[in-house]
């Protein structure tokens, strides 16, 4: 039987190409070697539409053949492909319509496929924004839409893979367009995928289901669906090295929730029967893996867990000085900033020869005075570093600029003044960034004037009592990357949360101050900024954002020059 | 006997039923006389049906508000600008387009300040066209230098306005509803016009005190709205919200609110809306305020296809959760877009050689409208640009040429048949 495409465009555009290679063929001896290499691109052009057009013809063989409905999902795959990839939505309802006469036991798909290709019809439609046949068939694309996806939930069983499907894109449909059905679409959905999921063998629905929750930020959703699917696989009688590569597989594929889900599984298994030694190995590679990282994905509250659970299996001992670090990195660039100290004090208490010492010396300073509005612990921290004689570090000079500017902001200028001239004989011509700051806070010393505004008012918010109500909760302040060479680019970039003003735009300010490098002090209009250093050291980026009826919030960013 | 005493008596009957066709004569012409025509005097009140459905009724039929905000400001003028005494009467040319569209209802955000001008418009409108009007008021939100809800003499000054235009046109047959407010609880949160009292200055909690402000407004309204029942009882008074925040405050007290009328810029649709209203604030919600604008802020020019596409959806679901729509919420009694013309004043209002430029600069930024999301800081609302008409500086019997946008022709096509695939299912 001769396949062909049901639909009178298609059909044109391909017979009328054919004759144009004759009338291409007949000129060969006048044409030069480019029209030449043009008719051979032709001639492959109109060779690979035949072969697609006898792809189709095998495929559709293949689903009029088909004795059972299993036959018929890869061939109907295989032609929607086609067509959609040629974005020819209605040649495939029309090839649709013609097969349900053909062959009526293929009906559910038929109206399966049928409201999947007016989906990304009208999808289609928007994207290229070919408004006249939106508006005036999207009301007719959206009706054989819906009607599709019932008669297919209709007339198939819930241990079908086609029913999920069909609930699956009735609920898509709805969700996008956030009508009055998308609950009950979804409360279907789960219920039928639950129901599936509990007696089926073929797995593919549920990861379908959860992949689709996780795109529409269905987060609970999906978490729900991975586990399930993760469980399908560990039951499956799945080897444990298996496992690890699978969840290596979907972390590499940028799916954390059901890389994690997997990798709970395998730890949940492997920690029966791995030694401890090896066990703690397993851990602290999965526990990096998922830590923050300024390139690729990262999940620093999954990362910390599995930290937990190694020192809950093997004690704080199976933690070195780099994984320490790395636990409390972790939890700095997750702003879990109480956390983070604990981890950067318990590292100076174990490895005081640390590389990381005076780095985390001094975020536990930044953290105590800045977060925890404990000024005093803070400058136990910033004296640490500050009373070496010699091999003064980045952070050590910038623990003398804390310790100033602390006492400048308690009006003890003589003390500041000591520090500040202190930083400057230590830091002998280095540290140009922190120096330049501490000649500022000098300069105002000298001329008798207070502390420069953004920074005196972030001050203010962070170590005054009764600004406790500031609680860095209403501003997302974040940099990229983190760490970072000299000279080299980061980007800071802040989000307010604010209440809503509806129609009525507010003008926000942006209060900048700390070590903002080459920027300088951005406009108070930039919620945004680039910057670069030229010297080492831990740079703390602080942030006031203020409306035109008070202050909404505080925040603090830390970036590492290396 | 008792025969006789029949006859008498069916006599009687047949005398004393006379009398009283002679009466209600007698009173039907004296009520003509007084101009008090039971065909124009309709009573406009909402039904409540099963299942916290509702339906606006005029006139004893449902009705379904197909409304657009009508603030015809001329190109060069500004708010201050008093259209209704414009000898070119643009409600006269708008009144006869919109007829033609199917709107049924325009809304005046609030009355000018001659009253006979806004009668007259009223009566046009109504009786040319058979559009009815909704009449707002915006309680004091834009006094300088904030709405003082908590103070008592600002509560009165405000209530005083609000009755006094109740009592000038509660009487005109076109008349749908009032309005009160518009996103005027967006004050209370703190950022617009924020007001305060002692006792919300004493408070240290910044949620609680919102908590209070919410309070203190909310029953100001309700307040308005019992005040505006005793004078007028027969048009519903509808309580003018931004989204639907603080509404969880309204319903502990406004049981003298009939309904809500929600400003909403949700893109594409409204979200679950209908659904989340049931469990706050269970009334009928009229979307008061909603729409989209015709010009691409990304590309940088007019894009008509844009403002018809989110508008045509966004009546869609006003109508799926109509009242006789089965599987909606049946909360909804339809909307009032924003607008019928571009303002060509609104993106500087301090600078009137501005009100004659069409500016091609965004006010405000909204995500939910992606297409052109991608302009610089996101900024993609063109405030001057919301009109289904477009206004041009030529000349057209005394007012700005009208051009119609593709969305009224979209939003023409769409009421003569909104297919909303809402058949009920047969019973087996």
């Amino acid at each position: 039987m001769k396949f062909q495409i049901p639909n009178s465009k298609s059909q044109i555009s391909f017979k009328s190409q054919i004759p144009m290679i004759k009338t291409c063929k007949f000129g060969v001896s006048v044409i030069g070697i480019w029209s030449l290499l043009g008719i051979w691109c032709l001639v492959l052009g109109i060779s690979s539409v035949h072969a697609q057009e006898g792809n189709l013809a095998a495929w559709n063989k293949l689903v009029i053949e088909a004795k059972t409905s299993q036959d018929l999902y890869a061939p109907l795959e295989a032609i929607k492909e086609f067509y959609f990839k040629n974005n020819k939505y209605s040649d495939f309802v029309d090839y649709l319509k013609s097969l349900a006469q053909k062959k009526k036991s293929a009906e559910p798909f038929v109206n399966y496929y049928r409201a999947l290709a007016r989906y990304q019809h009208l999808k289609y439609l928007e994207e290229k924004q070919l408004w006249d046949e939106y508006f005036s068939q999207g009301n007719a694309y959206r009706n054989e839409l819906t009607e599709g996806c019932k008669m297919a939930i209709a007339a198939t069983t819930g241990q079908e893979p086609l029913h999920i499907y069909a609930r699956l894109l009735l609920w898509q449909f709805h969700k996008d367009q956030h009508d009055s059905f998308e609950e009950s679409a979804l409360s279907d959905l789960v219920v039928s995928a639950i129901e599936y999921s509990a007696r089926a063998k073929d797995f593919k629905p549920i990861k379908e289901v959860a992949d689709k929750f996780f795109v529409y930020k269905e987060k609970g959703r999906s978490k729900e669906f991975y586990k399930i699917y993760a469980q399908k696989l560990i039951t499956s009688q799945m080897p444990d090295t298996e496992l690890a590569k699978a969840a290596s597989k979907f972390y590499q594929e940028g799916n954390l929730d059901l890389s994690e889900n997997i990798y709970d599984a395998y730890i949940d298994r492997v920690s029966k029967t791995l030694p401890k030694e090896e066990l703690i190995r397993v851990l602290t590679e999965i526990a990096s893996i998922f830590a923050y990282k300024d390139e690729g994905p990262s999940d620093p509250f999954y990362a910390e867990k599995i930290f937990k659970k190694l020192e809950d299996k093997a004690g704080k001992e199976a933690f070195d000085q780099e994984v320490m670090y790395l636990r409390g990195f972790n939890l700095e660039k997750a702003k879990e900033y109480p956390q983070a100290k604990a981890v950067f004090d318990s590292l100076a208490l174990r490895f005081p020869k640390s590389t990381h010492l005076d780095e985390v010396i001094f975020k536990s300073g930044l953290i105590s005075a800045y977060v925890l509005r404990d000024k005093d612990k803070a400058k136990e921290y910033f004296g640490k570093l500050a009373q070496r004689e010699k091999n003064f570090t980045a952070q050590a000079v910038s623990g003398l600029y804390q310790l100033g500017l602390l006492s400048q902001w308690e009006e003890d200028s003589n003390a500041a003044r000591n520090f500040y001239n202190r930083l400057l004989d230590v830091a002998a011509g280095n540290f140009s960034d922190t120096v330049a700051l501490a000649r500022e806070r000098l300069k105002e010393i000298e001329e008798s004037k207070p502390i420069e505004y953004n920074l005196k008012t972030f001050l203010d918010l962070s170590l005054k009592k009764e600004n406790a109500g500031y609680d860095m909760s209403k501003i997302d302040l974040r940099s990229q990357p983190y760490q970072v060479k000299r000279k080299q680019r980061v980007s800071v970039d802040s989000t307010a949360h604010t209440a809503p003003t509806g129609c009525m735009h507010i003008e926000l300010q942006y209060l900048w101050s700390g070590h903002l490098g080459k920027a300088q002090t951005p406009l108070a209009s930039q919620a945004e900024f680039e910057t670069s250093y030229s010297s080492s050291g831990t740079k703390e980026i602080n942030l006031v954002v203020v409306s035109p009826t008070g202050i909404i919030d505080r925040s603090l960013d830390i970036v590492d020059i290396h | 006997m008792v025969r006789s005493t029949k006859c008498e008596v069916r006599s009687a009957m047949r005398r004393a039923g006379r009398g009283i066709l002679l009466a209600a004569c007698g009173l039907f012409f004296m009520a003509l006389l007084c101009g008090v025509s039971p065909l124009t005097k309709q009573k406009v009140f909402i039904k409540t049906l099963p299942g916290s459905r509702y339906q606006l009724m005029v006139g004893g039929r449902p009705y379904i508000v197909k409304g657009v905000c009508y603030n015809p400001v001329p190109i060069g003028k500004n708010h201050e600008y008093d259209w209704w005494s414009d000898p070119a009467k643009p409600w006269l040319v708008d009144g006869k387009l919109m007829k033609e569209m199917g709107i049924n209802t325009v809304r005046f955000y609030q009355p000018g300040q001659n009253a006979e001008a806004v009668k007259k418009v009223i009566r046009d409108l109504y009786e040319r066209f058979g559009i009815r009007t909704i009449l707002g008021n915006w309680l004091g939100f834009w006094e300088y230098p904030c709405p003082f809800y908590a103070d008592k003499s600002f509560q009165e000054k405000i209530k005083k306005e609000v009755l006094e235009m109740v009592g000038l046109y509660k009487d005109e047959p076109g008349l749908l509803m009032w309005i009160l407010g518009n996103e005027n609880n967006y004050s209370c949160l703190g950022l617009i016009n924020k007001w305060s009292s002692e006792e919300i200055d004493k408070e240290p909690d910044p949620q609680r005190q919102k908590a209070m402000r919410a309070n203190i407004y909310y029953s100001y309204v309700n307040e308005i709205a019992r005040e505006i029942k005793k004078i007028d009882p027969h048009h519903p008074v509808a309580l003018g919200n931004g989204e639907l925040i603080g509404l969880e405050f309204a319903k502990e007290v406004s049981s003298d609110i009939d309904l809500i009328a929600c400003i909403i810029y949700r893109g594409k649709t409204f979200g679950n809306l209908f659904n989340s209203l049931k469990f706050t604030f269970d009334k009928p919600v009229l979307i008061s305020e909603f729409g989209a604008d015709a010009y691409d802020a990304y590309l940088k020019k007019e894009d008509q296809n844009m403002q018809a596409f989110f508008l045509e959806s966004q009546w869609r679901m006003i109508y799926q959760n109509l009242a006789d729509y089965p599987q909606g919420a049946g909360n909804c009694i339809g909307g009032t877009m924003f607008e019928w013309t571009d303002e060509w004043w609104k993106h500087n209002e301090y600078d009137p050689a501005g009100w004659a430029l069409h500016s091609e600069d965004a006010g405000w930024s909204n995500s939910s409208y992606y297409i052109d999301i991608r302009a610089p800081k996101n900024m993609n609302m063109n405030e001057e640009w919301f009109g289904l008409v477009a206004l041009s500086k030529e000349s057209e019997d005394g007012l700005n040429k009208r051009t119609l946008r593709k969305a009224y022709y979209v939003l023409r096509e769409f009421w003569k048949k909104p297919v909303l695939n809402n058949k009920k299912k047969k019973k087996r």
